[in-house]
């Protein structure tokens, strides 16, 4: 029996001027608050509760009622996570991480988040990412 | 006035772009970490060897004239464009190349990746 884990869990507090461009083009920039303000045009700004880390392929990312399976995390991504609040979300169904802070997700439009917007990556605990 | 020296900043292993010379001046002595953890090694690096004061852009802004160099710990998407879009001399300590949406700024007398503090030697 497996047992799910939140690796993540936040909820957007402010989203920059062009989120919902990058959004159309399979892209959500997102960085915890008090990220430098240069950042702020283009990313989803968020206050996380749960800051695990170990995302890997095969977790789930919930964006509010939305559901994405995550094909591959790149070798950054998990640090970017946790110690920034940084995640590059990509819905391009790469199984192979083609930049070292993607996480790719499966090919699907994504959402176009707003302040109240709750996004959770679950995964199973025993399969949490071993280099963390 | 302070006395600042400048260094030159090549492209680590799998890096790509520069080498950069940077040499902060009174105006422009911030050596400006954006990255995990606070300061990063090379961000400190770069300031001992320059006089330039290293700044933790996570604690608190700055704005870019005030800027000599940006050091980013970028998986290469958002930051990597950010700052060579604004002009401020920018090194990526992971071994990115121009990629991102704001790829079109990133060349090489602006950007350098890949860097490690010994990367970093006086000009």
């Amino acid at each position: 029996m497996t047992l799910p884990q939140t690796r993540y869990a936040t909820t957007v507090t402010a989203v920059g001027e062009q989120v919902p461009e990058f959004a159309g083009q399979g892209l959500l920039i997102w960085f915890a608050e008090g990220a430098p303000e240069e950042l702020h045009f283009f990313a989803v700004l968020h206050r996380p509760t749960v800051t695990t880390g170990g995302v890997r392929a095969g977790d789930v990312v919930r964006i509010d009622d939305k559901a994405f399976r995550v094909t591959a995390v790149g070798e950054v991504a998990n640090d970017n996570m946790v110690n920034l609040g940084h995640m590059d979300l990509k819905a391009n169904g790469a199984t192979e991480a083609p930049l070292p802070g993607d996480i790719c997700l499966e090919e699907l439009p994504l959402p176009e988040p707003r302040p109240g917007t709750e996004l959770v990556i679950e995964g199973d605990a025993a399969a949490a990412d071993a280099h963390r | 006035m302070a006395e600042y020296k400048a260094v030159r900043v090549e492209a680590g292993r799998g890096g790509w772009g520069g080498p950069l010379t940077i040499k902060p001046t009174d105006d422009r002595k911030l050596i400006y970490s954006v990255t995990g953890g606070g300061i990063h090694p090379v961000a400190q690096r770069i300031a001992e060897l320059t006089g330039g004061e290293a700044f933790d852009g996570f604690k608190s802004s700055a704005p870019f004239d005030k800027i000599a160099v940006a050091v980013i710990d970028c998986g290469g998407t958002a930051r990597v464009g950010v700052y060579p879009m604004k002009k401020v001399p920018t090194v990526d300590v992971h071994a990115t190349s121009p990629a991102g949406p704001l790829a079109m700024f990133i060349k090489e007398d602006i950007f350098v990746s890949g860097v490690a503090p010994e990367n970093v030697k006086e000009a």
